[in-house]
């Protein structure tokens, strides 16, 4: 239970911070979680679509169609303000949370 | 790899058709998925073949989770509540309908004026329900006083006799205070004036029970009510205030009450009307008591104050159980009667004064239903006039609701308008109904006013108005089709649809229309019958009064009486002077009687007939000739036979084959104790009111004046000029005969004729007004209806007229297509007004419920007045030029 959450709300924090640097779309989100996570972490259709539209709806995220001459239209997903400081917030309580893992348990990062 | 490239979206179609999500939702999840599964297709399928990663995609597609992603898109695709319903947009909303209702003033005008009409009326009747039947006694937790009666069908009477009070005041344990009280009236001396007044005969507890207290003084204790203690009388403001001059050592004072000098030992405060409105004196009842069984003594009307901690059907309980008790000790073969107690109001007010009020408040709502009616068709005609607008709007987005929405809110306008314009209406009416009301004493705790209750009714009302008016033209609106409209030209399909509607809407309004004018005409036909009934004596330049005497002593009382009556009958300009125990017409007291060598039964077998105390003038007075036999003159006094004169009607009944000079009759009926009376003349029938106006020609008996042994008080008659026979001049005579008697109740013959069928007047004038408004509604409304269509076949008349058809054609074609509507609605009007007169038929007078004549002029007026609006239109449509129809769009 508790990792499910953790999971979810991992899934959330990634995202955000996906998308903090440049506005992406859904496919494209999967393949960089997958690739950077090197295949630890991996998402599908039903996976994805739901976290997305909910942070959507929460107004951490928008989704918009765009249209790029000689590509088909993408709907691509950006940070809100609202997005940016849910970012900050998990990344400050993150960290918190691997100290205090660390502190606990005296494992170190290289 | 052409194979690689499936196309996902009839897959995903097929997964997220289910969601029923607004179509511009559903395509945008489908194509944002159909490029994710299309991309991930093209990278995976180069590593598994594209058959398992179909495959593989196809199963991630089914992922129970993907329904929690369209939940929400679903959630989002709905304008959210707070979107739809925000200040913002019903702003936008208000403003736009003031926009466009300020375009058409026309509907602005006629919508307001004919709410302002249903919903004024409507709150003139409510007020008056609420102020008479609703709103209660003005007094604290007045809805704690309750009546206490007995109730038994066959008795009139639901009096409680001082008896069983007693025994009640005795044993009962739910009432704080118990009272009871009779009506009577007393003359008054001592101040400015005689004053003959309303005085209340009262036991201790009645004044308690209102839990008012006497701003001088005290009210009374038990033992006022001893028949050997000293007189005392309790005194209203208005008494205190005219015949004592507001004095505040009145209280230990005297005031002479019938000739008896009384103790005042107390004053209430101003304003304090009960049990009755004007009542200016209380005194205690002495009555002895020791001797009476259950069942005897004066008949009392009781009132009780619930304590605290009990509820009305617990007092009923212990009440009826002490009645059954009682009832054991009464003289054996008297029924047992049982004991109710009910709220004041409740066991006071007839049920049927409930019952015609709440049919008229239903009437009036009926009036505003055609009101309604008539506003849903004014905005229906906008709604297709404006059909394209709506298309495109819906086409633009913009939901049902916000479409329907729009509608309601010109409705509420024109709603609101007619609430602030109806407010007013109902002020006059109120005044109006007040200012007539003002003649009844019976029911003190009327106070009709705009009682905020009142208000808020009217708002109900206002909001009720707006949705009855604004709905049907918004979900006509709201099922437009987008396609059809935009494509429709010439409106003829939508104007089509709608018209059918707003022809059902106009039959409705005629139907309710004749409803409420049949039933104006059944009553504006009782009346005139009423009115024009010639009730067999004549009330023109008769001036009436009526005289109690002081004095208890019977020479002094004939003395009086007959000086009075020579006095009269001499007052220069008079043609007949006359003194009775009551004017005939309304004034004739019942009882049964027995013919002398008949054989009766049961008590029951005994005949009734109506009688009156007359003097020889009564026949000079009121033009009453004799067709038989005399009249009665001044030789029959106390000392000769005892006569009778009796009319036609009791001649037919009882003797129709003999001669009835002669025989003897006796009015005391069953109790066989009355003298013989013996018939001397006969006269035509008289008139005769009663409460339901069934028999007004009953058999009567006119006994002699002179011969009753008794005289207390007379009814006084003069005819003459209006000059001679006035309030004045009668009263002089009374004064210089007797300056302590006063006279009282002084009105012209006729207004005492017309006060029973006082009630009857108010009504039927009421649903005359009923029914004329909602006249002029339905024709209104028909002349909107049919105006808006011919508006729309302008081309297609022109086109008839091009072809050869005569303006003559057209004006007929027209009024064949109003004509239907008409007739439907007269015909469901007459079934269900026909119903409603059946069943109101006890009001009626001198007309059958099913009165052909009635039920002609209700028809050839509503017919009428409709063709009228239905030709109007029709000959507009033949002043179209066609050249210029056939060049409309």
């Amino acid at each position: 239970m508790l990792t499910d959450e953790l999971k979810k709300g991992s899934a959330e924090f990634l995202i955000l911070s996906l998308l903090e640097a440049e506005s992406r779309h859904g496919y494209e989100l999967q393949k960089l979680i997958e690739s950077r996570s090197d295949g630890v972490l991996t998402f599908n259709v039903a996976s994805l679509y739901p976290l997305l539209y909910r942070m959507e709806e929460r107004g951490w995220i928008v989704g918009r169609w765009v249209e790029k001459s000689g590509e088909r239209r993408k709907r691509f997903y950006r940070v809100t303000p609202a997005g940016r400081t849910a970012l900050e917030a998990q990344r400050e309580s993150w960290k918190e949370f691997v100290t205090a893992i660390n502190r606990v348990s005296g494992v170190r990062y290289a | 790899m052409p194979n690689d490239r499936f196309d996902w979206h009839a897959d995903i179609r097929a997964r997220v058709a289910p969601a029923r999500l607004h179509p511009q939702d559903e395509a945008d999840v489908i194509e944002e998925v159909a490029q994710h599964l299309e991309a991930q297709f093209a990278d995976l399928a180069p590593k598994i073949g594209t058959g398992a990663a179909r495959a593989r995609l196809l199963a991630q597609l089914q992922g129970p989770e993907l329904d929690d992603a369209l939940a929400r898109r679903r959630r989002r695709a709905r304008p959210t509540r707070s979107r739809t319903w925000s200040v913002t947009s019903f702003a936008r909303d208000v403003r736009y309908a003031v926009r466009s209702l300020r375009r058409s003033p026309g509907t602005v005008i006629a919508g307001t004026a004919a709410l302002a009409l249903g919903i004024g009326l409507t709150a003139v009747m409510y007020s008056i329900i609420y102020g008479m039947l609703v709103k209660g006694l003005p007094f604290e937790r007045a809805d704690r006083i309750a009546l206490v009666y007995y109730a038994d069908p066959a008795h009139e009477d639901d009096q409680i006799p001082l008896a069983d009070f007693l025994r009640y005041t005795q044993q009962q344990h739910t009432l704080s205070s118990l009272g009871g009280y009779f009506l009577g009236s007393a003359n008054i001396a001592g101040g400015e004036q005689p004053e003959r007044v309303t005085a209340v005969r009262v036991t201790s507890g009645a004044l308690e029970v209102t839990g008012v207290r006497a701003i001088l003084g005290r009210t009374f204790a038990p033992n006022d009510n001893d028949p050997a203690a000293p007189p005392t009388a309790v005194l209203s403001y208005a008494t205190w205030r005219d015949q004592f001059h507001s004095d505040s050592g009145a209280v230990g004072k005297t005031v002479r009450v019938d000739g008896t000098p009384r103790t005042i030992v107390g004053v209430m405060p101003d304003g304090f009307e009960f049990p009755r409105a004007l009542t200016r004196l209380w005194l205690p009842i002495q009555t002895p008591t020791d001797t009476l069984r259950p069942g005897q003594g004066p008949g009392l009307t009781v009132v009780g104050r619930l304590r605290d901690d009990i509820e009305y059907d617990r007092a009923q309980a212990e009440f009826a159980a002490l009645s059954h008790q009682i009832a054991k000790d009464r003289a054996p073969g008297t029924a047992e009667r049982r004991a109710v107690v009910e709220p004041f109001i409740r066991g006071l007010v007839p049920g049927r004064v409930y019952a015609v009020f709440y049919t008229m408040l239903v009437a009036v709502m009926l009036v505003l239903l055609v009101a309604c009616a008539n506003v849903a068709n004014l905005l229906l005609d906008r709604a297709v006039a404006r059909t394209r607008e709506i298309g495109i709007r819906t086409a633009l987005g913009a939901t049902r609701l916000a479409v329907v929405r729009q509608s309601l809110v010109e409705a509420g306008l024109l709603a609101a308008l007619a609430a602030v314009v109806g407010t007013l209406i109902a002020r006059l009416g109120i005044a109006l109904f007040n200012s007539v009301m003002l003649k009844s004493e019976s029911y003190f705790w009327i106070d009709i006013r705009l009682h905020p209750q009142v208000l808020a009714f009217v708002l109900v009302m206002a909001v009720a108005a707006s949705f009855v008016s604004g709905v049907l033209p918004a979900l006509q609106s709201a099922r437009l089709d987008v396609n059809t409209i935009l494509k429709d030209e010439s409106h003829a399909a939508s104007s089509l649809r709608v018209g059918r509607l707003s022809r059902t809407i106009v039959a409705v309004e005629i139907a309710l229309s004749s409803v409420m004018l049949l039933v104006a005409g059944f009553a504006t036909k009782s009346m005139t019958n009423l009115r024009r009934l010639e009730p067999g004596f004549a009330s023109a330049d008769v001036y009436t009064a009526r005289v109690s005497l002081a004095s208890r002593d019977p020479v002094r009382q004939r003395q009086f009486f007959e000086g009075l009556d020579r006095e009269l009958t001499a007052m220069p300009g008079a043609k007949g002077a006359y003194l009775g125990s009551g004017f005939p017409g309304t004034g004739w007291g019942g009882g049964r009687v027995a013919v002398e060598g008949r054989v009766y039964a049961r008590p029951q077998d005994y005949p009734p007939a109506r009688t009156l105390a007359v003097t020889p003038g009564f026949f000079s007075t009121f033009g009453v000739p004799v067709r038989q036999g005399r009249a009665i003159n001044s030789a029959d006094v106390l000392e000769s036979t005892p006569v009778a004169v009796v009319s036609e009607s009791f001649v037919i009944q009882h003797f129709p084959k003999t001669d009835p000079i002669g025989h003897r009759i006796r009015l005391s009926g069953p109790r066989n104790d009355g003298e013989w009376l013996t018939i001397v003349g006969v006269v035509p029938t008289l008139f005769a009111t009663t409460f339901a106006m069934h028999d007004v020609w009953p058999p009567e008996v006119l006994t002699a004046f002179w011969q009753e042994r008794n005289l207390t008080s007379a009814s006084i008659a003069v005819r003459g000029p209006p000059d001679v026979a006035t309030p004045a001049r009668i009263r002089k005579v009374v004064t210089a005969l007797d300056a302590e008697t006063p006279v009282y109740a002084t009105a012209p013959m006729t207004e005492v004729l017309a006060a029973p069928t006082f009630a009857l007047q108010i009504f039927g004038t009421m649903f005359v007004i009923f029914g004329t408004v909602s006249l002029v509604l339905a024709a209104v409304g028909l002349y909107a209806v049919m105006a808006f269509s011919v508006s729309r076949r302008v081309r297609e008349l022109g086109i008839r007229m091009a072809l050869g058809a005569s303006g003559g054609d057209v004006v007929r074609m027209v009024c064949r297509q109003g004509a239907k509507q008409i007739v439907i609605g007269i015909a469901l009007g007459f079934v269900a007004g026909a119903a409603v007169v059946r069943a109101a038929r006890a009001a009626l007078f001198g007309v059958a419920p099913n009165d052909p004549v009635v039920f002609a002029v209700v028809g050839a007026v509503l017919g009428g007045s409709a063709l009228v609006a239905c030709i109007i239109p029709a000959m507009r449509a033949t002043r179209v030029d066609p050249l210029v129809a056939l060049r409309t769009d």
